[in-house]
């Protein structure tokens, strides 16, 4: 579970102002569901995952994840996510058997629980031609599964995955999707964010819409769209920008 | 820190490493290769030069002005030596040498001894500038031993002497170097240079790889989400640079050794009981292993600023011109090992290198230079910690590369640390040059220009192109009063406390008297005392204050204020260029800095800094009155226990300055 409680990040503009990335942002991700954070390019999805994963340090707030706070329990945090983005970099000179067991050495796993993983994951992901191959020698698609298996070594029961299609093939694209549904079915908890209205549309929960760094809305889809009375998620996420675009105009006009 | 962690990384990185050819190429592979090749090579190219100089031709002008049988005698048996041709010198022998047709002039001419004994000179004319010339005289030389030999033999002879009293004072050089002696002096010379590179280069192809080639391959946000914690990967990748920069060291002596050891045995050099020089490569080594952890340290840092790998060995480049340049000390042959020399990094592991060589090196010497080394690396490990810790430092992406159009779009922009090194070293080159020049016309008038054309003007000239308020740049804003007031307080014990650190370094490690003799010309006064307080206190004051409290902190303020203090105060330390009063100078440059950031007027700093200097003039000024002697001891040195009023002043005004000022006026 991730519970996100008036989150702030802030980092500081060259002027000596300061740009809020994440503006106090709270939402929840239960066990077994998967949550969208849904934003354009720069509305503060990749930082907030960030903060969740315990790269960046928040400013303000804090998050839970698994009940370990981020701030106080950066480790346990880690023992606990799973972490896949689109753009994931692997060790090109590393094999692939040696690149998921060195993840999986970091998390503390014995080498013998490692291999029984590793295995049952080459059978389910159909890996099993590659597994003693260089990874500067693989294809896209089979980099993108190498990613998962290492992203889920450790079973954790939370996932996040940062746009986990951008930049890839359809077809690739469609193994992730299929992967973050088999995560729920399994009871993880998922968090995804994505700018792709459809994506967001066919796979989430819940969705959490957040703009220049603030959460807009939060709620199933049916209950958003009864808020708005709008049916395409599209119009939906339109109507909030505009409220919130407007209501920052009406503040700016009150002082 | 989980060590067990640490190893997995390490474990990994290591073995990554050496699956890159490229790694495995210049740390293993080269150093094999090159040093045999070199050697061998200079080897049998030295040997051919000097085997086609001793056969080559040469051409000899004989003046011959005895002309008897002696004479002939002696003529012929110059011509004995091959290849040479013995011409009688004819009017034009002069021009001829000069044009280097012939290489030598012989002249015979003989007189009578009081005893009735004719004797005979031979002159050689040559040219010690000319190999050539050289290898004439050294055969023409033999042979004419060889005359003598022959004459004295006849002539004993002839008086009816034994001919073995000629061997009546044998003289036999022994030579005590043992072959490894020899071997360590050529050694000596040049492998301290070549180590202390490769060291650099080895390490620097790894580093710029672990970090900034993480960021490049965008690895690195994957490592810091799984179950490892910074710390652990900081030290894993610090380890394997360490391992490859050593391992590289390691193959480097060996290579290096047996060339060498080819080598000697091939010019025919003894080398019956030399073995390996096996335990000089031990203690060189332990000697190495603080500099290899500390070139590694520099580099991971430097390897995780950069945004790209690109970056990285661009700013790794500076790191190696410095590193070279003092490594080439060991080429210096008047330059010794000492205490003092001990103290800087590089250099003393050079010359304690060159010691080592010849067996001549003091175990004081060893342990001054691994604890010093191994401070500085405590200080950069530290600081690459700090580092990887920075999310704006590790995740940096916004273009603050400073060219040229992007401080006509953001005038601001000019203030990168970039352009701060680049306008130090202008400034510095200046200096150096131009301003020193002046100084030897004249050096009042040299001073003064120095202070007002190279280091004020212009500051004061970027301002205006930049069209910048110079007032909020420079932070030239009038002062509260009690800060003000409390200056007096703060520079003058400053002032004595960092003479009197200055003393003690110089009983430690006592300074050069050239030095101080130059140091006391500067206060000797041939000129009105106001004019000299003019130039060596308030010139100094406002103009160094404009460039160094003024307009340098502004370029590295994006590190925060205290970094920004300290670079700007070790660059003001570096612009004196003067090795002996490097940390006073330092020390002063952090107390201005702290009192124009802190107080947000650099009027404070100013005239913190000519009270600072009129004091010293102050001292030598007034060095003959009686009354000074209650402060100052006979040899010119302040009393230590001057040290302890001066240190109650300084804390308490320090105490009070800081309480009423705030921080606030740094952040505009």
């Amino acid at each position: 579970m991730i519970k996100v409680q008036n989150l702030v990040k802030e980092f500081p503009k060259k002027d000596g102002s300061k740009f809020y990335a994440v503006n106090d942002a709270s939402f929840i991700a239960n066990d077994g569901e998967i949550v969208c954070l849904l934003g354009v390019n720069g509305a503060g999805k990749t930082t907030t995952m960030r903060v969740l994963s315990t790269v960046f340090q928040p400013s303000a707030g804090t998050a839970e994840i698994q009940g370990w706070d981020i701030r106080t329990h950066p480790d346990k945090v880690r023992e606990n996510l799973g972490f896949l983005s689109g753009d994931t970099g692997l060790y090109n000179r590393l094999r692939v058997h040696e690149f998921i067991r060195y993840f999986g050495r970091l998390y503390s796993i014995g080498d013998a629980e490692i291999n029984r993983r590793m295995d049952e994951m080459a059978e389910l992901l159909d890996m099993k031609d590659f597994m003693d191959k260089k990874i500067e020698f693989l294809s896209t698609g089979m980099k993108q599964k190498v990613s998962i298996v290492r992203s889920i070594i450790h079973d954790p029961p939370v996932m996040i995955f940062d746009e986990p299609t951008s930049g890839l093939d359809i077809l690739t694209a469609r193994n992730i999707v299929s992967f973050i549904r088999s995560c729920k079915e399994r009871g993880k908890c998922v968090l995804f964010s994505t700018h792709i209205m459809r994506e967001a549309e066919r796979l989430a929960d819940r969705v959490v819409l957040i703009h220049k760094g603030k959460i807009l809305a939060e709620g199933t889809l049916e209950a958003l769209r009864e808020a708005t009375s709008q049916t395409d998620l599209d119009d939906i996420f339109i109507h909030y920008v505009n409220r919130s675009n407007l209501e920052t105009e009406v503040q700016a006009h009150e002082f | 820190m989980n060590s067990k962690k640490v190893m997995i990384v390490y474990r990994k990185e290591l073995m990554e490493v050496l699956r890159d050819k490229r790694t495995l190429f210049t740390t293993l592979l080269l150093p094999v290769i090159l040093y045999p090749l070199l050697i061998v090579g200079f080897n049998a190219i030295m040997a051919r030069q000097t085997g086609v100089l001793e056969k080559k031709s040469a051409s000899v002008a004989v003046q011959d002005s005895v002309m008897n049988p002696v004479s002939m005698a002696i003529i012929e048996k110059l011509a004995e030596v091959e290849n040479y041709t013995i011409l009688p010198a004819a009017g034009n022998a002069q021009s001829l040498y000069e044009n280097k047709d012939i290489q030598a002039i012989v002249s015979i001419s003989d007189s009578l001894t009081a005893s009735g004994l004719t004797t005979y000179q031979v002159y050689i004319q040559y040219d010690t500038a000319n190999e050539q010339s050289m290898t004439v005289y050294s055969r023409l030389k033999d042979k004419l031993a060889e005359s003598k030999n022959d004459l004295l033999h006849e002539q004993l002879e002839l008086r009816g002497v034994h001919t073995d009293v000629m061997e009546i004072l044998d003289v036999r050089p022994i030579d005590t170097a043992s072959s490894q002696r020899k071997m360590g002096m050529i050694l000596g010379m040049f492998l301290p240079y070549i180590m202390i590179i490769m060291l650099l280069t080895g390490a620097s192809v790894v580093a710029a790889d672990l970090v900034a080639g993480e960021k490049e391959r965008k690895t690195l946000e994957t490592l810091m989400v799984s179950g490892v914690g910074r710390l652990e990967i900081v030290i894993g990748k610090y380890l394997t640079i360490i391992t490859l920069a050593m391992l590289n060291l390691v193959v480097n002596l060996f290579s290096i050794s047996f060339s060498m050891r080819y080598m000697l045995s091939q010019a025919g050099m003894d080398m019956s009981g030399a073995s390996l020089p096996l335990k000089s490569i031990f203690i060189l080594l332990a000697a190495m292993l603080p500099l290899a952890t500390l070139f590694s340290a520099i580099l991971l840092s430097l390897s995780t600023f950069s945004r790209n790998m690109k970056e990285a060995r661009t700013y790794e480049q500076p790191l190696m011109m410095v590193s070279m340049i003092m490594a080439m000390i060991s080429f210096l042959p008047a330059i010794e090992m000492s205490n003092l020399m001990a103290l800087i990094p590089v250099i003393n592991i050079a010359l304690l290198f060159k010691a080592v060589m010849i067996e001549e090196y003091q175990i004081s010497h060893l342990l001054i230079t691994i604890g010093s080394t191994l401070i500085l690396d405590v200080f950069a490990i530290w600081a690459t910690i700090k580092l990887f810790k920075t999310e704006s430092i590790l995740f940096r992406s916004d273009d603050d590369s400073g060219g040229v159009k992007a401080i006509k779009k953001n005038k601001a922009s000019f203030f990168s640390p970039y352009n701060g090194i680049v306008y130090f070293s202008i400034a510095l080159l200046l200096l150096y040059y131009l301003g020193s020049y002046w100084q030897t016309q004249d050096l009042w008038q040299g001073l003064l220009k120095t202070q007002i054309i190279i280091i004020a003007l212009p500051v004061l000239l970027i301002i205006r192109m930049l069209k910048l308020k110079s007032r909020d740049v420079l932070r030239l804003k009038a002062p509260k009063l009690l800060p003000a007031a409390l200056i007096p307080f703060i520079a003058i014990p400053g002032a004595i406390l960092v003479a009197i650190l200055a003393q003690i370094i110089n009983a430690i490690y006592p300074f050069p008297e050239q030095y101080l003799e130059n140091l006391t010309r500067l206060f000797n006064m041939d000129i009105p005392i106001w004019e000299s307080f003019l130039i060596v206190a308030v010139a100094p004051g406002v103009c160094e204050e404009l460039l160094f409290r003024g307009l340098f902190p502004r370029f590295f303020e994006k590190f925060g204020v205290k970094f920004s203090i300290i670079i700007t105060a070790l660059l003001f330390a570096a612009f004196h260029l003067d090795p002996f009063r490097f940390v006073p100078v330092f020390l002063l440059g952090l107390l201005l800095g702290y009192l124009t950031l802190r107080s947000g007027s650099i009027y404070l700093s100013m005239f913190s800094h000519a009270l600072n200097n009129g004091l010293a003039l102050f001292f030598t000024a007034f060095a003959t009155q009686p009354w000074i002697k209650v402060l100052i001891s006979d040899s010119d040195n302040l009393h230590y226990w001057v040290a302890l009023p001066a240190a109650i002043v300084f804390g308490i005004a320090m105490y009070i300055f800081h309480k009423t000022t705030g921080e606030k006026p740094c952040v505009e």
